[in-house]
């Protein structure tokens, strides 16, 4: 692939011009909204309120940011993220790796059953419904003010898909291995533990960012379960309930700071493992 | 004779206890799984069904019998939104589906930059509907949003009346669409960078030889060759279609006057209340619009399985 640029004619290297203009608008407008926020959220509430063309803003400030951190409660909020995002992405990996381990390699009935009632469950959508009867649940059990609880419903809500993926992986897997592994004197769990988990690591590595992300931007599900528990909401309850705060529009330099607090370390953990997030997700998507 | 039977006889309960141990070790390691398909999956669809007959407000709930059925039918709110899931679900696909697989092919072409503005083209999925929801909520505000404010500066829009984009039936759909365009065509390109990735180049070079140019490629070889990506992203779209609520919820509340009220969205208020327009949940009532929106949404992809198996016999 190193053998120098192809040589064009004049003709094609105006339309190659062209395309890649087109290219470069579309890109610039796709980040638009992005670093619109970005710069807004160091702009004066004044002037956000006034608005114009302005992207830049005419005097930086910080304080958007130290009033979003301090008063408006965006410390615990992102605390609840973070903990929140990580304890999904934990759950998914252990549950997804061991049902696809069991689902690919067991050749129990009831195994069987349980998979096929999860790809049936796939097709039923019955959207926010869901969420009540879930949280009524929370109650009866006293767990409403648990955020365990939260992440485990999560988990349970985006299984499918995850143990889909590991399940994939596991039957590219040669069984060899186990049977090498049961010679040496391993159990079925251990061989999921010692041999097959190490070996799924790319997989893993997918379901860990896929979850990941799903636990940061999730809102519904927090949403429902925070109406009455302020200490429990995430960054993206939190700054949504802003707007709804009364005095919605006035507080537009601290919704504006949040929004950047809820993207930019997603935009960051995107950028450190993009080759890896990429190639994870088109694995996942030809497969499935 | 006899000195063959018994090892295998001596074997055999050896042998079952061992797979016994092996499917228990199963069992276990399944508890977890399973907790959730029942509690997340199970069991609120059960409870579902329990609220068919019932009005129910949250606290308290009285017996109807066919009452909330016989709402529905009759309900043009809730119909209404079917009719806008509709129109959101064809112009989501009419929009995106091309322009993503345009993108696609353009970025195959090795110009410079392509990594970088891929990754650009994909950022928009990673980050929460409720958060790009409210940046969309800032750029179409009527009186200091940038955008407007920037059609007035080249003078499209008379200063004195900015378009409503969120406050007026007429503009509603489109900022829902922008949004829409935004948030998912980097998701479909990747699929379709995917799909392309395994047509073999040795066809499009034997396609030059013989003189096809880039039209011909593309209709001839990249589109059939395509097609199974192609029905499984259209798949995807028309699922997320119905799905992604989220975002609308927060841009505009399913407003002005229900035009941007999608069928979950619907759901969702008629569930858990809507305090912005001040009205208060029905459950039992939310239950049957749930459970008949998950049967248009079955109804909508058998449909579409069976017409793109169809489309296959022809083609």
């Amino acid at each position: 692939m190193d053998g120098g640029r192809p040589v064009y004619s004049l003709k094609t290297k105006i339309i190659r011009v062209f395309l890649w203009l087109f290219l470069f608008l579309v890109a610039a407008l796709t980040a638009f909204p992005v670093i619109y926020i970005i710069f807004g959220s160091f702009k004066k509430n004044t002037e956000l309120l006034v608005g114009g063309t302005n992207i830049f803003p005419k005097e930086w400030i910080v304080e958007n940011y130290v009033k979003a951190w301090e008063s408006a409660n965006f410390a615990v909020y992102t605390r609840n993220s973070v903990v929140f995002s990580l304890g999904v992405m934990v759950g998914s990996i252990i549950n997804g790796s061991l049902a696809g381990f069991v689902f690919s390699r067991s050749k129990l009935k009831f195994a069987k059953i349980v998979f096929y009632t999860i790809l049936a469950f796939m097709f039923i959508s019955v959207g926010s419904v869901t969420l009540k009867p879930v949280f009524a649940l929370a109650v009866a059990l006293k767990m409403n003010k648990s955020i365990l609880y939260l992440i485990l419903i999560s988990v349970g809500g985006g299984q499918a898909t995850y143990i889909f993926l590991c399940k994939g992986f596991c039957d590219s897997l040669p069984r060899e291995l186990d049977e090498a592994a049961k010679i040496d004197g391993c159990s079925f769990f251990k061989t999921y533990v010692k041999v097959i988990f190490p070996l799924m690591k790319p997989v893993i590595g997918t379901v860990a960012l896929m979850s990941f992300r799903g636990g940061w931007n999730s809102y519904l599900l927090p949403l429902v379960f925070t109406m009455s528990n302020k200490n429990l909401r995430p960054l993206t309850v939190g700054v949504n309930m802003l707007k709804s705060a009364g005095d919605g529009a006035a507080a537009w330099d601290i919704m504006f700071a949040g929004s950047v607090i809820a993207i930019v370390p997603m935009v960051l953990v995107y950028i450190a493992f993009n080759k890896y997030f990429v190639g994870g997700m088109t694995a996942g998507a030809v497969k499935g | 004779m006899k000195n063959k039977e018994k090892p295998v006889n001596a074997n055999l309960p050896k042998k079952k206890k061992k797979l016994n141990k092996e499917g228990s070790a199963a069992l276990f390691m399944l508890i977890p799984c399973v907790l959730f398909l029942v509690v997340c999956s199970i069991y609120p669809i059960v409870w579902t069904f329990q609220w068919i007959p019932y009005n129910y407000d949250g606290t308290r709930s009285f017996y109807i019998g066919w009452g909330n059925i016989e709402t529905l039918f009759k309900d043009k709110a809730f119909w209404g939104s079917v009719g806008v899931t509709l129109e959101y679900a064809f112009w989501k696909i009419v929009l995106v589906i091309p322009f993503s697989l345009l993108i696609t092919i353009l970025l195959q072409q090795k110009l410079r930059l392509s990594n970088f503005f891929r990754g650009v083209y994909f950022m928009p999925t990673i980050i929460a509907s409720a958060i790009s929801g409210m940046i969309f909520t800032f750029i179409f505000a009527t009186k200091n949003g940038i955008l407007n404010a920037a059609l007035i500066a080249i003078g499209l829009v008379p200063q004195e009346s900015p378009i409503k984009w969120l406050m007026s039936a007429d503009w509603v759909m489109v900022a829902v669409m922008t949004l829409s365009v935004w948030g998912g065509f980097g998701n479909y390109m990747l699929y379709f960078t995917a799909g392309m990735a395994a047509i073999d180049t040795e066809m499009y070079e034997a396609a030059k030889i013989d003189g096809a140019n880039g039209v011909q490629i593309f209709f001839r070889i990249t589109i059939p060759m395509l097609s199974p990506t192609l029905k499984i992203v259209l798949q995807l779209a028309l699922l997320s279609a119905f799905r992604d609520y989220e975002a609308i919820m927060i841009l505009s509340q399913g407003g002005p006057q229900n035009r941007s009220m999608t069928m979950f969205l619907y759901n969702y208020y008629m569930i858990f209340g809507n305090s912005e327009a001040g009205t208060s949940a029905q459950v039992g009532y939310g239950a049957v619009c749930s459970i008949m929106a998950a049967i248009i949404v079955g109804a909508v992809t058998a449909i579409y399985l069976v017409a793109s198996r169809k489309l296959d016999d022809v083609v």
